[in-house]
């Protein structure tokens, strides 16, 4: 099957610490059990990192795999994820970008990337098809995402380059890898990069990437194409990008949460409205490879803040504007900008920001320690705050270990304050009024997080897919509905497609695209049951890594109603929450500890991951 | 007849590349794709693709020892039995729009008259343009 299909059929290991690369002929029978992106990450991770490892360590070990559909035509498939022991949550660390690094990877040759040990020098991976080598990366460091991948281009050519920024150097726990200005996001693997020395990885494949059926597949293209240009997303994702719906958000749902999770509206929210700033700023779109519908915007910005900058996402206009009661939109663009050359994670920073802005309001830290007027509202301190994170100085320092941590060392009641669940800082969707997206908050392996689940949709609307009628103000009944998404969901990841196809493509054109690239016919029940798998194995790292039941809960601040707002009065109770879990638990075929039943993993094939 | 890219509206997604080298050869490899994408910048991704004659004086055909290179009703193509991949018609080519890969030079050959990069081009960034040159 391999070799008449889209995988590569390699899997390719590198050693920093010897500076050797091992290469790995890969079976049908893993490629069918775990597909590709998150389900050869799970497996690799449970086969390789002990649960003890300390992330920012030797033991770790960083997984790159593009998913099995990149590369071949398939529209949206463009999507590579990263994997590894995340220095933010201490679990499993999964991080999802749309640059080119996994495609080269592919043309080169390779499935899977696997990179251990730690090189002896600041350092980078270079890839030349048959050939790797490590190089030395001196000169780069210091040096920010963007620079570092100019630089490579200079010295090695066409080459597709992955790099992280000084935020990864110093190990700040949410800093990213970015590529293309794509970013692998969340839980901090450009910190586990940096802490293996590693720069950058640059890949330069030349081979032909075939599939099994290359007629069927320009057919099916062709009319994925039209379903995707002829929806109304096209137009709504093309002009304003990712934040089309905060007005929405805001004005109709209540749940866009605004200065750290006081409030549900924002209402000094004019300018950070894409309704606003695209016609103004936007000078064109910025698509991920493969993507005809592109949500990206590139963006130029006059004033104390000007430049030729990347365009905000949705998450963004939250985290680093509303977050932090932010209302200008230049300052916004900057500090997003910021984050990207600093290579750290724009959800997490501004989380980070809007926490200590909580706390010097309520004079948990002072002026002095604050180093600035840290009020919600002060646009520039947004700005500098970000800077001070990414140089990892003074309060930036703390604030750069994440709000769990930083709460614990602060102390004097900050954790009331830390919005966080198992370390990691929440998205745009103010759970308190989305109660299913709560449960997807702590049911989710890399901690809160709203695409392993992508429930937001179903819950604000009411409807999707199998369901509809859904309640978002109810606690009941969401434990299937969340673990149903997930499993959905893990399919676009291990397939390598972005999520915003997921009101285009269902399992069905999945079951004939994948078709018509390994050869293989999978049907709706078998995507699922990898799907299943893949989430097992995602919480079975966890579960080595320490994970208790206890981890998984809302932070305080969740049991204070919303204020005002169509929202008003609703919050998650420790009742409410429990059930929810618990409801979960169940729906997953786990016991009331959390723990996957014998008879579960017997049922996925997993029980050799499973320790008694 | 050929393609006219407009870098403006470009956003770099690669769609172009890839249904230009699965149209031609069945299999995706941008290298072997007869249109290019150089994404030069935050803000800047600029398509490369030969336009037959409208910007150039047929520099390759010219340049070409092996008679490879070949115009047959106002379409320039490469001759695959007869390419060697010496890299003159890359050298000779005043716009950057053939390059050489494994020994064989790739261009624009315009599919035929409805070209995959146009059709599938959701930006706007390539249009066709009809008049003779």
């Amino acid at each position: 099957m391999i070799e008449n299909s889209c995988y590569a059929g390699k899997i390719l290991t590198v050693d920093l610490s010897k500076k050797e690369g091992k290469r790995q002929k890969m079976g049908d029978s893993f490629a069918l059990k775990y597909l590709g992106g998150d389900g050869f990450g799970a497996y690799f991770l449970n086969k390789l990192v002990p649960g003890d490892a300390d992330a920012l360590g030797k033991d770790n070990v960083l997984v790159m795999v593009p998913g099995t559909l990149v590369g071949t035509v398939v529209p949206t498939a463009g999507k590579t994820g990263f994997y590894a022991k995340s220095p933010l949550t201490g679990g499993w660390g999964e991080g999802v970008m749309g640059g080119r690094i996994g495609f080269a990877l592919k043309q080169a040759g390779y499935d899977a990337l696997i990179i251990t040990g730690i090189a002896e020098e600041p350092s980078y991976l270079l890839i030349d098809n048959d050939e790797v080598m490590v190089k030395s990366a001196s000169h780069l460091w210091g040096k920010s995402t963007r620079e570092t991948a100019e630089e490579i281009k200079k010295d090695e050519g066409d080459v597709i380059v992955a790099s992280i920024g000084p935020g990864g150097e110093r190990k700040v726990r949410y800093a990213v890898i970015d590529s293309d200005e794509r970013q692998a996001g969340r839980g901090g693997l450009g910190a586990v990069m940096g802490s293996k020395n590693l720069k950058a990885i640059a890949v330069r494949g030349s081979r032909d990437i075939k599939v099994a059926d290359p007629k069927k597949m320009m057919e099916l293209f062709d009319k994925w194409y039209h379903t995707m240009i002829e929806s109304p997303a096209f137009n709504d994702d093309g002009k304003y990008g990712t934040g089309e719906f905060l007005e929405w958000m805001n004005a109709e749902r209540g749940t866009f949460p605004t200065r750290n999770w006081r409030e549900g509206v924002f209402d000094e929210r004019k300018e950070i409205d894409p309704y606003y700033w695209a016609p103004r700023y936007t000078i064109k779109n910025k698509a991920c490879i493969q993507c005809a519908k592109p949500c990206g915007k590139a963006f130029v910005i006059k004033g104390k803040y000007g430049g030729e900058l990347d365009g905000i996402e949705y998450e963004t206009l939250f985290s680093l504007g509303s977050n932090c009661g932010n209302p200008s939109i230049e300052a916004l663009a900057k500090a997003n900008e910021l984050c990207d050359l600093y290579g750290i994670d724009t959800i997490s920073a501004g989380g980070a920001v809007g926490f200590a802005m909580d706390l010097y309001e309520n004079g948990i830290i002072d002026r002095r320690e604050a180093g600035m007027e840290l009020t919600f509202g002060n646009s520039d301190a947004v700005v500098e705050m970000v800077e001070k994170i990414g140089r990892r100085e003074e309060l930036g320092d703390v604030l750069a270990e994440g709000v769990k941590r930083a709460a614990e060392k602060i102390g004097k009641g900050a954790e009331k304050y830390a919005v966080h669940v198992r370390g990691m800082e929440p998205p745009a969707y103010d759970v308190r009024g989305i109660k299913g997206m709560g449960l997807a908050f702590m049911s989710s392996p890399r901690g809160a997080c709203h695409l392993r689940s992508g429930a937001y949709a179903l819950e604000l609307t009411g409807k999707f897919w199998k369901y509809e009628g859904v309640d978002r103000f109810s606690a009941e009944d969401k434990g299937q509905e969340i673990a149903d998404m997930e499993d959905f969901m893990a399919i676009y990841d291990a397939l390598g497609v972005c999520k915003f196809s997921r009101g285009m493509f269902l399992l069905d054109g999945f079951a004939e695209l994948l078709e018509a690239a390994i050869g293989k016919r999978m049907g709706e029940d078998e995507l699922l049951v990898v799907g299943e798998r893949i989430n097992n194995l995602k919480h079975i790292f966890n579960i080595k890594c320490g994970w208790t039941k206890e981890d998984s809960k809302l932070p305080p601040k969740m049991r204070i109603p919303i204020p005002e707002g169509v929202a008003k009065g609703s919050f998650i109770s420790e009742k409410e929450e429990k059930l929810m879990l618990n409801d979960y638990f169940e729906a997953r075929g786990w016991d009331k500890k959390g723990i996957p039943k014998e008879k579960k993993l017997k049922e996925l094939e997993l029980e050799e991951f499973m320790e008694s | 007849m050929f393609v006219k890219a407009i870098p403006e509206k470009c956003s770099g997604c690669m769609t172009c590349e890839v249904v230009c080298s699965m149209y031609h050869w069945d299999v995706v490899n941008e290298s072997k794709s007869g249109i290019r994408v150089e994404r030069k910048s935050v803000t800047e991704d600029i398509p490369h693709l030969c336009t037959h004659g409208k910007d150039c004086n047929f520099e390759c055909i010219d340049a070409c020892k092996f008679d490879a290179m070949k115009k047959k009703d106002g379409r320039v193509y490469v001759d695959y039995d007869k390419c060697t991949g010496c890299r003159l018609c890359e050298k000779a080519c005043p716009i950057n729009a053939v390059w050489i890969f494994e020994k064989k030079a790739y261009k624009c050959d315009l599919c035929g008259g409805d070209p995959m990069c146009v059709k599938y081009c959701s930006q706007g960034a390539l249009e066709l343009v009809e008049e003779e040159i």
